[in-house]
């Protein structure tokens, strides 16, 4: 049991507390990873299993490869923009709009393709087969990286206009969000390479 | 980010006016999650058919994910991601009256991120969740004294086996990271906080709210899967499925961030002089198990999901018609399953090495010899998943190197054996009760390691398996060895975080009732499974009534020592005798600082210049 003792509060150096968010972000990316991992394994595992050709049933309906690409490509966009907001300070705000905007544009369209899918029978609701079942959470996992990256972004973009943010702190958050935004790229580039495997 | 990191001086009791974190509690956490959760059920009700099987799932997921995330809303867990993302920062004055700053035992029940305090909330989490899966554990061997026992039904037996399984599991899972890896670590390493305050504190609270969301699983059904809840059973059982799916998911995001905080706070945040090899070997073990969990929840988690899409959206995972297979829950819940154990296990040890030096006064016996047999455990912890599959039919071919490498997994726990009996060898013993655990500990990881090498072994395991065997060897290991050095570590640790010694004559009675009675229990049980009594099955022949009976007797000796235990850790808390700074003689910085902690735990940054087992030896 802590104390009622009163104590004055004061800042760690703003480097020592960067890289201790860094790192507490990074190990969250394990997780993630970890996750995504289980995904992929996953579907591949149904796939070469085909269980009672269930995998893609006859009259199933498939994606084409380039769906997964087209959804993930806002990753891509919003992860190569922030580096650029890294490289120059000056325009970070410029850049995180951009950013913020690739996101929710992703995030629109991943949102469009789930409410769209083919294959789900309209009498019964179910789904057709484990194609189906393993790029719906494919898809849905990537939605989450969407509303995450949105947050984030939009927290850069809203802080960016403040002026009594403190400016090497904020570099850190910067370098910190950069370590999410890579990862979410980086995951979606391979769920993207999974689902092309149809 | 502002953090407390330095005592300074004194200040009046942080009172930030008009901000709404003061009037914030698990009371109004409470209301808001009741009204987040009527709210979604009452409107999903009007758009969904809740008398279809799978829309009556999605709603009953609908409502328990938004008790959570109301209740999190309601004690104020997202004002500081919302005050960051609009840019307008926590004030030093808000961050100290989140930190409890002068609230004295109201901050027990707020969105506190002191870490003492978020130990102490764990603690009596941890309390009440084993005393709940404690119960549920009497229910059981009540019913299974007598062959045909009709003390609970059939139906509430397989509920409760399962309740029980998991319930304990989530216990063992928190019951030392949680208490002493927030309330002890930090200050062992010599830091002033965890190195994220706020997410220790939303841990506790979001793992807080899967425990109402498990309980409901009673009063929807409950779960007749056991605590695997194995596809397609799962994907099949009734409403109160979606409960353990849930609680499940709100826990493993609650792991997840535990994980993140505990690591990095070990990473960053040691104290100066503290390099890796003055580590005190609790810390080192609680880390390990935290960063072994980080990567093995989210594959259950995952299962989790996708038993729920099966469940509420009719997808495919483990459906054989539509091209699912149960095989592949088999190995997602499996891959977590087995380094789980070693997520329980490992904090359990280390506290028993922790135990060892500071009452035989002498170094820990090969500090680097300990931190091999970690790595080893956790390393090939992750290569041994299928040898809970034998006799699934999952690629038989593959049994032998299974087998292979979950008996290499002998080899480093020998040699964590080896430190701790080193450690002990001719050494003088105070056999104070923190020092009964450790030969306690020794007994039972011995049985449960040994036993464990016969269900390693394929031809072995191909008669064991699905026995009362397998209950008592897990059993050994779980609570025999990891319970055993939870309980030690809290004897140990008890006058650090309450300022009162443990009532002794209490906790000597409650050791040897639990000990004795533990052997009973399970020796028992060793007995009937070998002669082939299969588990979770609510009756059995007459030829086993015997050791049944008398595994009930010695569940009642452990109920009843852990009934005394509860009393002296109650009783001693306000009316114990006052404890010294130093009652072991300890050299870790734990003892260091006194009761009560101050909030910032050291008034001038400590600097380590020794080891922390240095007994017999100058500083080096």
């Amino acid at each position: 049991m802590s104390s009622d003792t009163k104590f004055h509060v004061h800042h760690d150096a703003p480097e020592v507390v960067g890289r201790r968010e860094r790192l507490g972000v990074r190990l969250l990316i394990v997780a993630d990873g970890a996750f995504v991992f289980a995904m992929i394994f996953s579907y591949f595992y149904l796939r070469n299993l085909d269980q009672n050709g269930g995998w893609i049933p006859n009259h199933g309906h498939t994606l084409k490869a380039i769906t997964g690409w087209l959804s993930i490509l806002p990753l891509i966009v919003g992860a190569l923009v922030h580096k650029l907001a890294q490289r120059d300070p000056s325009h970070q705000s410029s850049f995180s709009l951009i950013t913020l905007v690739a996101y929710l544009y992703g995030g629109y369209y991943q949102f469009h393709q789930l409410a769209n899918m083919p294959f789900i029978d309209k009498d019964s609701g179910a789904f057709e087969g484990a194609y189906a079942s393993c790029w719906t959470v494919i898809a849905s996992a990537n939605m989450f990286h969407y509303i995450v990256a949105g947050f984030i972004a939009l927290g850069l973009v809203l802080r960016s206009r403040r002026a009594n943010v403190n400016p090497i702190l904020e570099s850190w958050r910067i370098r910190t969000a950069a370590s999410w935004f890579t990862w979410i790229a980086v995951s979606g580039v391979a769920c993207a390479i999974t689902t092309s495997f149809i | 980010m502002t953090t407390l990191d330095q005592h300074v001086g004194t200040r009046p009791i942080p009172n930030p006016k008009n901000s709404l974190i003061t009037r914030l509690n698990v009371g109004t956490g409470l209301i808001v999650g009741i009204i987040f959760a009527i709210a979604t059920y009452q409107g999903l009700a009007k758009v969904l058919d809740t008398s279809v099987y799978h829309l009556h799932n999605q709603v009953l997921l609908a409502t328990m994910f938004m008790w959570s995330i109301g209740f999190l809303v309601g004690i104020g867990a997202f004002i500081g991601p919302i005050r960051w993302l609009i840019g307008k920062d926590l004030t030093a004055e808000e961050q100290l009256y989140m930190a409890g700053d002068g609230q004295g035992i109201k901050r027990y029940f707020k969105y506190c991120t002191d870490h003492k305090v978020v130990g102490i909330q764990y603690l009596w989490g941890v309390i009440a969740m084993l005393a709940v899966g404690g119960i549920m554990a009497m229910m059981i061997r009540t019913n299974l004294a007598n062959p045909g026992g009709k003390f609970i039904t059939p139906s509430v037996y397989n509920s409760l086996v399962g309740l029980h399984g998991i319930t304990m599991i989530i216990a063992l899972i928190i019951v030392a990271t949680g208490p002493f890896g927030n309330f002890i670590m930090p200050i062992m390493i010599g830091a002033a906080d965890m190195a994220f305050p706020r997410l220790n504190a939303l841990s506790w609270w979001v793992l807080f709210t899967a425990i109402p969301v498990l309980c409901s699983a009673w009063f929807l059904g409950g779960i007749p899967t056991g605590w695997t809840a194995y596809a397609p059973l799962s994907v099949q059982a009734g409403p109160g499925m979606n409960a353990f799916i849930a609680a499940i998911i709100i826990f493993a995001v609650s792991t997840a961030v535990a994980g993140a905080n505990v690591t990095a706070t070990v990473v960053t945040m040691r104290a100066k002089g503290m390099t890796w090899n003055r580590v005190p070997i609790f810390v080192i073990g609680a880390t390990t198990s935290v960063a072994l969990a980080i990567p093995a929840f989210p594959t259950f988690m995952l299962s989790m999901i996708m038993t729920a899409m099966d469940r509420s959206f009719l997808t495919g995972f483990f459906d054989a018609n539509v091209g699912g297979t149960g095989w592949l829950y088999a190995h997602l819940f499996w891959i977590m399953g087995h380094p789980e154990v070693y997520v329980i296990l490992l904090p359990g040890v280390a506290i028993i090495m922790e135990v060892v030096p500071v009452f035989v006064r002498k170094p820990l016996f090969s500090y680097t010899a300990a931190i091999v047999g970690f790595a080893g455990i956790t390393g090939l912890s992750i290569l041994v998943w299928a040898h809970h599959m034998y006799i699934s039919g999952w690629m038989p071919m593959l049994n032998g190197p299974f087998m292979v490498t979950t008996e290499m997994i002998s080899v480093p726990t020998g040699l964590i054996f080896l430190v701790i009996l080193g450690t002990l060898w001719n050494g003088k013993p105070w056999l104070k009760v923190p020092m009964l655990g450790v030969y306690a500990f020794l007994w039972n990881m011995l049985v449960g390691g040994i036993t464990g090498l016969y269900l390693s072994d394929v031809p072995a395991d191909m008669y064991l398996h699905g026995s009362m065997y397998v209950t008592a060897h897990f059993h050994y290991t779980l609570m025999g060895a990891a319970l055993t050095g939870a309980v030690a570590g809290l004897s140990y640790w008890y006058p650090k975080m309450t300022g009162h010694m443990l009532h002794e004559r209490a906790s000597y009675i409650s050791f040897w009732l639990v000990q004795i009675g533990f052997q009973i229990l399970y020796l028992g049980m060793f007995i009937a499974g070998a002669e082939g009594q299969p588990r979770r099955v609510v009756d059995y022949a007459q030829q086993f009534a015997t050791s049944n009976m008398v595994s009930t007797i010695g569940a009642y000796s452990i109920g009843i020592g852990f009934i005394i235990l509860l009393w002296a850790v109650i009783h001693s808390w306000r009316h114990g005798k006052i404890a010294p700074m130093n009652p072991w003689g300890a050299k870790t910085l734990e003892w260091t600082v006194p009761y009560p902690v101050p909030l910032v735990n050291f008034d001038t940054p400590p600097v380590v210049t020794s080891d922390p087992y240095g007994y017999g030896r100058s500083a080096k």
